[in-house]
């Protein structure tokens, strides 16, 4: 299955030259198809090119009774101020902090973790498996509670307080994208030939440097994979750090837009469009040049789970 | 780590005559090698899971132990019985109708040629991109009752303003569109991947046969897929099913709290409300739900797994 | 620790416009033991405003030698209520925290107690509406210190131009600025016509019927307009009686003028409809004038703030009174005190008052008739009836008086505006009554 996936760039180009080549029937297809998507990215991109709308529009405009899809008197006003302002750049740079860290951690953990439960087998491991599926079924709605009683019993112990700091995220948020990461890369981990490593063991080799030799260079698709899926929930995470930071220091992106530009029963529609644009702006990027890793990755690892 | 690196060529260098060493350390060491996953799950999951239990077990005041006294409050009440048949419509709906579109994009990008599928790909993935909490927010102002864009186009063709979150029907139909549009993309791209994994050759065959193009969907594209499908559906059933951002953002509950769901319900009794234990209870509630529909899911995908 | 204290306060001096301040003094020797004192206040919506309190607040810094941390939170999807759960539950947090309406009662247990602050402030500014003291005192404990920031009244924000027009109700003769109102007429009948009128002239009433606070408040004060009590002061659920069934008849009348989608409003939606132009009558305070006044001129020209309507049992304003308060963890309660009185002196309060253009009501008598809301405009005058100087109406809050922790519940789930909506929409007096019986018996949990 693996292979097959990997494979499949050049399957489609074989494939897509014949599609262009055939008959009328086909060109029928490929009319209706265009049009179809045509009508859903109408669809998907609606909601986007109206926050972009807003985003030139000033607050007078947004108020008015003009046509809402188009812009009168546009403006980089938003824009401008946003990027001026400390507040924004503070919670762009915790968010890219903690997404960065939060990535590097839990691939370190679920990719090492991956690899012992997928080829080392142990005392438990199976069940082990099974329970870190199902730690994703705890719903972080669940969570916050009791997390806000162990961090005041660390409090009161170690005299370290969690509360209100962006860094406390780094440490939650591994919580949310390990168990993702980790099954992914089980599944990975398992489509790889199993002659590959005991040829390996067989050589000579330690376990660490069948992973770091042979399973990751393999794996990368699956590990970009889950990377970038990775990337996006710490990215768009937004109950832990709503329930756990406060000050504006501490927050993170989405959350820093919510509290900071909607205030009482005041909205500033058109700072948060582009607040919003902007916080889209890396996963999209990221998005935009990894994304055949990406397909390759997830749907290897998913199927073999 | 380095440690056992360190140790390994070691008991290598033993031979064959220590392979039986050998496998006893390697459960050793692939057990040091889990050790980071179990201590995340246990200290950050698991235990604070467990206390959640204990707290569904509370008085309100979190003074006296009740055991199932606050599910038995639950039970009789009307409200948490149209939070638990809402949040099915809307997880179930939400996830049958992303499979669907997903489903269909993705075979429409498919027959595209291959050089513009990439473009269409990054543009239909938007939606999933952004930040659902910021996305869902440029919904509610698509939404809003005095400015709602949607609304200014239907005046246009002389339609009466439709109350998007103000009316039961439409509501559920709202929280449930901005979720498929959110999660659509992802069902496409998953999709996609298993489209591209099908074999050329098995179309061929069927077209051989005679089959319409129906017929290939059904008997050869959906077959191949199934699991792809089983895997992405269960997923998302899960997100769908715990999420709270939407609900919490585009209605509140409102009207009449026929739109909560169980995180936004959990939220207005736990945290707005002050009752933290029914509000842990109600969160609790998903989980049973969820493990159900995961093992038949799951258990379907090892079925068909052997079979193949 | 002191190497992050160095770079925030970088961070500040780089902006000015940073919510968070480090207000210090950089010698610690005050006469208050820790030396250092954190604040959680409410985000000011007013530009500026935060401002005002900052300055209180360095003044008082700056004479005590304390060094003070400020946090200024958004209520904004419950960001502060969150925080306030998560400092009750994690046992630490800010020293002073703003508390809305019922936090104080919530976590009475523990709130340090501040009859030694509130006693003396009631001397010295007059006493303070039965509102305040219903969720700020309980069983003769002050929990918190009622607060000027945020503290607001609901009262109607007509446009004038519409009411003349479509109503024939004069609003500016009915409450002149500057001299008591004449508003006898001004009855929930006399209400319920203009409803009706601007309804029909295509500029209905901007109520919300959701479970948020605006759409809750308005239909608390309906509720006690006609003395209509869900659970009186002993707890004791007196949903069935004739009185509820008024309010909901009333209700129903109403809700037939209202917008249809209604029932999902939330705070800002009000807002938008007044400033759109769409609607003739909004419940809110002066936020939705000064945005209006900012965006929409012309509309904020013709608003103007006044009085409820009266009902059978008396007239009632909704008042949503915020706390600042201090936690019983909270390890320099003796400063947190003293900073408290300093925030609540009579000039202190009118800085604050200026500062959000009349937005804020301090909770003390004495203090409603600064000049701001005589002077703000356009159109002049527009807020002189905000803050109730000639105590015209009975400054009330939904829910009340059951015991706290019913009314709490009562009011978050918005109980009230749920029946109105549920018999609106054609269901039998005797459901909506049984359904709501039944609800509020669940809150009877302890």
């Amino acid at each position: 299955m693996a292979n097959a996936t990997i494979a499949s760039p050049t399957a489609t180009t074989i494939s897509g030259r014949r599609y262009g080549s055939v008959s009328r029937d086909r060109r029928w297809a490929l009319r209706w198809s265009y049009f179809f998507l045509v009508l859903f990215a109408i669809f998907f991109l609606t909601p986007p090119v109206y926050m972009f709308i807003t985003s030139l529009k000033t607050s007078a405009e947004i108020s008015a009774e003009s046509n809402p899809w188009w812009v009168y008197s546009p403006t980089l006003a938003n824009y401008i101020e946003l990027l001026t302002q400390n507040t924004y750049l503070t919670f762009f740079r915790n968010s890219a902090i903690v997404a960065v860290l939060t990535v590097i951690i839990t691939m370190a953990i679920s990719v090492i973790a991956a690899f012992a439960l997928a080829r080392m087998k142990f005392w438990g491991s199976a069940t082990l498996a099974t329970g870190v599926f199902l730690t994703y079924l705890v719903p972080e709605t669940l969570l916050f509670i009791p997390l806000f009683k162990m961090f005041a019993w660390f409090n009161e112990t170690f005299d370290i307080q969690l509360m209100n700091h962006w860094w406390t995220l780094i440490i939650l948020y591994p919580t949310l994208t390990v168990p993702f990461c980790t099954w992914i890369m089980i599944g990975y981990f398992a489509s790889i030939p199993k002659e590959l490593d005991e040829a390996a063991l067989i050589d000579g080799a330690t376990w660490i440097q069948t992973l770091t030799k042979i399973f990751i260079p393999v794996a990368l698709p699956g590990i970009i994979a889950a990377t970038i899926f990775c990337f996006t929930v710490a990215w768009a995470q937004f109950l832990y750090p709503l329930a756990f930071t406060t000050s504006t220091t501490e927050l993170v992106l989405p959350v820093g837009i919510v509290t900071t530009l909607i205030k009482g029963d005041v909205f500033n529609w058109g700072q948060i469009m582009t607040g919003a644009l902007l916080g889209a702006a890396p996963p999209l990027i990221i998005y935009a040049f990894l994304m055949d890793y990406y397909i390759a990755g997830l749907t290897a690892g998913a199927t073999k789970g | 780590m380095a440690d056992i690196a360190a140790r390994g060529p070691v008991a290598i260098a033993g031979g064959r005559s220590s392979l039986h060493k050998l496998m006893q350390r390697k459960s050793t060491i692939a057990f040091l090698m889990a050790l980071p996953l179990i201590l995340l799950i246990l200290t950050l999951v698991a235990y604070p899971a467990g206390y959640a239990v204990y707290l569904a077990m509370l008085n309100k005041g979190m003074t006296k132990f009740v055991g199932f006294g606050n599910f038995d409050f639950l039970f009789g009440r009307e409200t948490f019985w149209m939070v638990v048949y809402q949040s099915c419509l809307f997880a179930i709906t939400a996830v049958i109708f992303k499979a669907i579109i997903g489903f269909v994009v993705a075979h429409f990008v498919h027959n595209i040629p291959s050089k513009g599928q990439r473009k269409w790909r990054g543009m239909l993935l938007v939606p999933w991109v952004i930040p659902p909490a910021m996305s869902t927010l440029a919904w509610l102002w698509l939404f809003d009752p005095s400015y709602s864009a949607f609304n200014w186009i239907l005046a246009g063709f002389g339609i009466d303003r439709i109350p998007w979150t103000g009316e039961t029907g439409w509501a559920r139909f709202s929280v449930i569109l901005v979720n498929v549009w959110i999660g659509a993309p992802f069902f496409m791209i998953m999709y996609l991947a298993a489209l591209k994994s099908v074999p050329e050759q098995l179309y061929e065959a069927a077209s051989i046969d005679g089959a319409t193009w129906w017929q290939r969907i059904w008997y050869v594209t959906l077959p191949m897929m199934r699991n792809i499908i089983a895997i992405t559906a269960l997923f998302s059933l899960i997100v769908t099913f715990a999420n709270f951002d939407i609900v919490r953002v585009l209605t509140k509950g409102d009207p009449l709290n026929t739109t909560h769901v169980f995180a936004t319900w959990a939220f207005r009794v736990g945290i707005e409300s002050g009752d933290i234990p029914l509000g842990a209870s109600v969160s609790l509630f998903m989980v049973p739900i969820l493990a159900v529909a995961a093992t038949f899911i799951l258990r379907d995908i090892t079925k068909r797994g052997s079979e193949v | 620790m002191v190497s992050r204290k160095v770079s925030r306060r970088r961070f500040v001096a780089s902006t000015a416009a940073a919510s968070t301040a480090l207000v210090a003094a950089p010698f610690v020797r005050g006469a208050y033991a820790a030396g250092k004192l954190s604040l959680g206040l409410w985000d000011h919506w007013v530009p500026g405003a935060n401002k005002a309190t900052e300055d209180v607040i360095k003044a008082w810094a700056d004479k005590e030698k304390v060094e003070v941390t400020l946090d200024f939170i958004t209520s904004q999807g419950n960001k502060l209520l969150l925080t306030t759960a998560a400092e009750a539950q994690a046992k630490s947090g800010h020293d002073i925290l703003a508390f809305s309406t019922w936090l104080p009662a919530r976590y009475s247990e523990q709130l340090v107690s501040m009859n030694d602050v509130v006693e003396p402030l009631i001397k010295q500014n007059g006493a303070v509406n039965g509102t305040v003291e219903y969720l700020g005192k309980v069983g003769g404990k002050w929990l918190a210190v009622p607060a000027t920031v945020g503290s607001q009244m609901k009262g109607p924000c007509s446009r004038i131009d519409l009411m003349k027009q479509l109503a024939g109700i004069d609003v500016q003769a009915m409450y002149p600025a500057g001299s008591p109102p004449k508003a006898d007429a001004w009855t929930l009948d006399a209400f319920l016509k203009a409803a009706e009128a601007c309804q029909k002239g295509g500029h209905a009433f901007g109520i919300g019927l959701g479970t948020t606070s605006d759409s809750v408040d308005t239909a608390g004060a309906i509720f006690h307009s006609f003395g209509a009590v869900l659970v009186d002061a002993k707890g004791d659920i007196t949903v069935k009686n004739d009185k509820v069934r008024q309010a909901l008849e009333y209700y129903k009348k109403l809700i037939a003028f209202l917008p249809e989608d209604a029932p999902a409003w939330d705070d800002a939606s009000n807002n938008k409809w007044l400033v759109s132009g769409k609607g003739a009558l909004i419940m809110n305070p002066p936020s939705a004038w000064a945005v209006a006044k900012r965006d929409a001129p012309k509309v904020a020209e013709q608003c103007w703030t006044h009085g409820f309507p009266s009902g059978p049992a008396g007239r009632f304003g909704p008042f949503l009174p915020f706390f600042w308060g201090t936690w019983s963890f909270s390890k320099n309660q003796s400063a947190a005190k003293s900073l408290l009185t300093a925030m609540s002196q009579p000039e202190a309060a009118e800085k604050m008052v200026i500062a959000s253009g009349g937005y804020d009501l301090p909770s003390f008598e004495k203090l409603t008739t600064f000049k701001t809301w005589a002077e703000e405009s356009p159109p002049k005058g527009t807020l002189y009836h905000y803050p109730n100087p000639h105590n015209h109406q009975t400054l009330s809050i939904a829910a009340a008086p059951a015991p706290h922790k019913i009314a709490e519940q009562i009011y978050t789930q918005g109980i009230q505006t749920q029946m109105a909506v549920r018999f609106a929409k054609g269901e039998t007096m005797d459901k909506t009554l049984d359904w709501a019986a039944k609800e509020i018996e669940g809150f009877m949990r302890n």
